[in-house]
């Protein structure tokens, strides 16, 4: 067992810090300028680190005020989306010869980008309020709840019916209802699945935050000021909302692991 | 065994719990950040009801039917469709005399993000609609492909008029470019403003001319266009005729560029720093129209023969006099091979010209002031476009 776990805990390491190193190494690269000679750009088109970071500091209101309008889309889109996904995903289950062709249809809708649905949402959702800046949040959201759905969907209809043949024939045998396979089978047996499929959905839950905002109504969002930015020509500033975008996008992703980590070791 | 699978349940709800509790607490959180956008929110909310039981007096001037009265004045106006949010702008650069005028009548510099297309006037959520004269005015106004058909219906207050106008086309490149290769860039002036001569004196040729390069619009819109660019080409701000095609009117240069360090706002303080001390011989140098105008021979033979320009949209009559010079074979006269690269959507023809895709681009001058502040070096060697096309549109009666 404690073999086992300093095995464990040496592989950490290793995992954590060859990527971290090859970061810093980066990182020195780029604020030496040597990056620069060796992809043959200049220091306005990717300004040095120091400078992103200052333009972070400076700016940290309007850079916080932002990153709230983005977070909110994304998470609030992510929230929806995994549970309208998961209902999906119970009633595909429960009614298993629609289901399975049904979710094949939903999946198609993954197939269309985000580009597109933007702007149409956009258009279907202006009558909703009269705040533009209502109105725009709910459309982003919007976005966001379709992208992150389909995945949680099929991995929730996976979770619900990939039970082990036997527990399930031996819950029937020992006269259990329905229910009672669905509720204390099914459900626990799916939970896995749902880590799966938030893998998935959060980081394309940031994305599609940050290019629904492409296309809102009511400017705000850390899409939307790289986009800005990049049309005036500020790259500094851009590198510093890409900065800001990637960093939310960890800090979710790493939130999701230790969630993970801490709901499925105890399942272990 | 059926203990385990109540554990194992309780562990699911507890787990569903947990993750939508933290996803609403974070939501919350994220809404409590721009607090002060919600405080200003309400003091605009409060403000527009008090302006609401004021403007119910001068209702009757303001607002006949659905829409604005055709006599409501430009204030009435600006004031009633900003205090309810509904002042419509492209944003990306083309915000700045909007947001001039707003602050004029001491209105919250707000907008909100409007299309390409025009359906957010169509529908009423945008009341004051940003339009170019020679572009989504006409798509308003007129019934043809691609038109809204509103006609005398509509009306605009123009930039020029309210004294809030920027400069826009211009023709630039980069500093070191214009040093490097004098001949070419006065050649290339000389052939662009015959072309733009000939264009202006014959807009409805030089509208089919530019729908054979292909075009993004129907040929009707092409040749309204042309009529409108027409007019931005020969008359200046304050409204007199300009015969010197694309002469820089260091006035209006003076006033786009104070609009500029005004109105632009830049996150980036060794940016905002440069634009603030930035002064006109940073942005324009006249010498090379100057020297271009002169006479043909005294061109010299040009440093660079193979030059492309880098235009700020798709292919259409806002352009028109390169294409004119190219079809007329004007170019190849002073001996350029010229390539006209069409733009369109978020390309910027600022960075295209840095990068040095391009030799030179058509760009508006507060955009390259924004641009040069971000660290290009890029020079106006020539001002097409002698006063504002932008307008705001609203609808009248209903």
């Amino acid at each position: 067992m404690k073999n086992i776990r300093e095995k464990l805990s040496k592989f950490d390491f290793s995992a954590i810090l060859a990527p971290v190193l090859f970061g810093v190494f980066i990182m020195i690269l780029w604020q030496t300028q040597l990056l620069h000679k060796l992809i043959g750009t200049d220091v306005f088109t990717l300004p040095l680190p120091g400078r992103i970071v200052r333009i972070i500091l400076d700016n940290s209101p309007t850079i916080l005020q932002n990153t709230g309008a983005t977070l909110i889309a994304a998470l609030g889109g992510l929230l929806f989306g995994s549970l309208l996904g998961y209902l999906l995903g119970v009633l595909a289950a429960i009614f298993p010869k629609w289901g399975s062709g049904g979710l094949t249809i939903v999946s198609a809708f993954n197939a269309v980008p985000i580009i597109a649905i933007a702007p149409i949402l956009n258009n279907l959702t202006k009558s909703i309020s009269d705040e533009p800046q209502i109105r725009s949040m709910v459309a982003k959201i919007l976005v966001v709840t379709l992208t992150s759905m389909i995945p949680m969907s099929v991995n929730a209809y996976r979770g619900l019916t990939n039970v082990k043949p036997f527990s399930e024939d031996l819950m029937k045998s020992l006269a259990a209802s329905n229910w009672e396979i669905f509720s204390k089978l099914r459900l626990p047996n799916s939970v896995e699945y749902i880590f799966t499929a938030l893998r998935i959905s959060v980081p394309g839950a940031v994305i599609s935050a940050l290019v629904s905002e492409y296309f809102a109504e009511f400017i705000i969002g850390v899409g939307r000021q790289i986009r800005e930015n990049i049309v005036l020509a500020q790259y500094a500033t851009a590198w510093s909302y890409i900065t800001v975008a990637c960093l939310v996008g960890i800090i979710l992703y790493v939130l999701l692991l230790i969630a993970e980590h801490a709901v499925l070791k105890k399942r272990r | 065994m059926k203990s385990v699978f109540k554990k194992k349940a309780y562990r699911f709800v507890s787990l569903f719990t947990a993750l939508t509790l933290t996803l609403g607490l974070a939501a919350c959180a994220g809404e409590e950040t721009p607090s002060s956008s919600v405080s200003s929110k309400a003091e605009s909310a409060a403000s527009s009801s008090v302006a609401s039981t004021v403007s119910q007096e001068s209702e009757a001037v303001l607002k006949e039917g659905k829409y604005y009265s055709a006599d409501a004045t430009v204030e009435s106006i600006i004031k009633d469709a900003a205090d309810q949010g509904k002042v419509g702008n492209w944003g990306l650069g083309n915000e700045y005399e909007v947001q001039a005028l707003l602050a004029k009548y001491d209105l919250p510099i707000q907008y909100l993000s409007q299309n390409f297309d025009m359906d957010g006037f169509d529908d009423d959520s945008i009341l004051l609609a940003s339009a170019m004269t020679y572009n989504e005015l006409g798509l308003i106004k007129n019934d043809y492909d691609g038109g809204y058909s509103y006609g005398d219906s509509v009306k605009y207050i123009d930039m020029n008029d309210e004294g809030v106008a920027m400069l826009e086309d211009n023709i630039f490149t980069t500093r070191t470019f214009a040093e490097e290769n004098p001949n070419t860039v006065k050649a290339f002036i000389a052939a662009s403003m015959k072309g733009w001569k000939y264009a202006v004196e014959n807009p409805e040729e030089a509208a089919e001319i530019v729908y054979q390069y292909g075009s993004s619009v129907s040929s009707e819109h092409q040749s309204y266009m042309a009529s409108e660019v027409k007019k931005l080409v020969e008359t200046d701000t304050n409204g007199k005729t300009v015969t010197d095609y694309g002469v820089i009117d260091e006035e209006a240069m003076f006033s786009t560029l104070e609009l500029a360090q005004k109105y632009i706002q830049l996150s980036d303080s060794a940016a905002a720093e440069k634009l603030a001390a930035m002064t006109a011989d940073d942005v324009y140098d006249k010498s090379y129209w100057e020297a271009a105008m002169l006479s043909e021979e005294a061109l010299g033979t040009p440093e660079k023969k193979e030059v492309s320009i880098q235009i700020k949209w798709l292919p259409q009559a806002q352009f028109m006099g390169y294409y004119v010079a190219l079809n007329k074979g004007y170019y190849s006269e002073v001996g350029l091979d010229v390539t006209i690269v069409p733009g369109g959507g978020d390309i910027s023809e600022t960075t295209a010209v840095y990068t040095g895709q391009v030799d030179f681009g058509v760009t508006w001058v507060s955009n390259l002031i924004a641009a040069n502040a971000g660290g290009m070096n890029l020079l106006e060697i020539a001002q097409v476009y002698q006063r504002s096309g932008l307008v705001l549109a609203y609808k009248i009666g209903g």
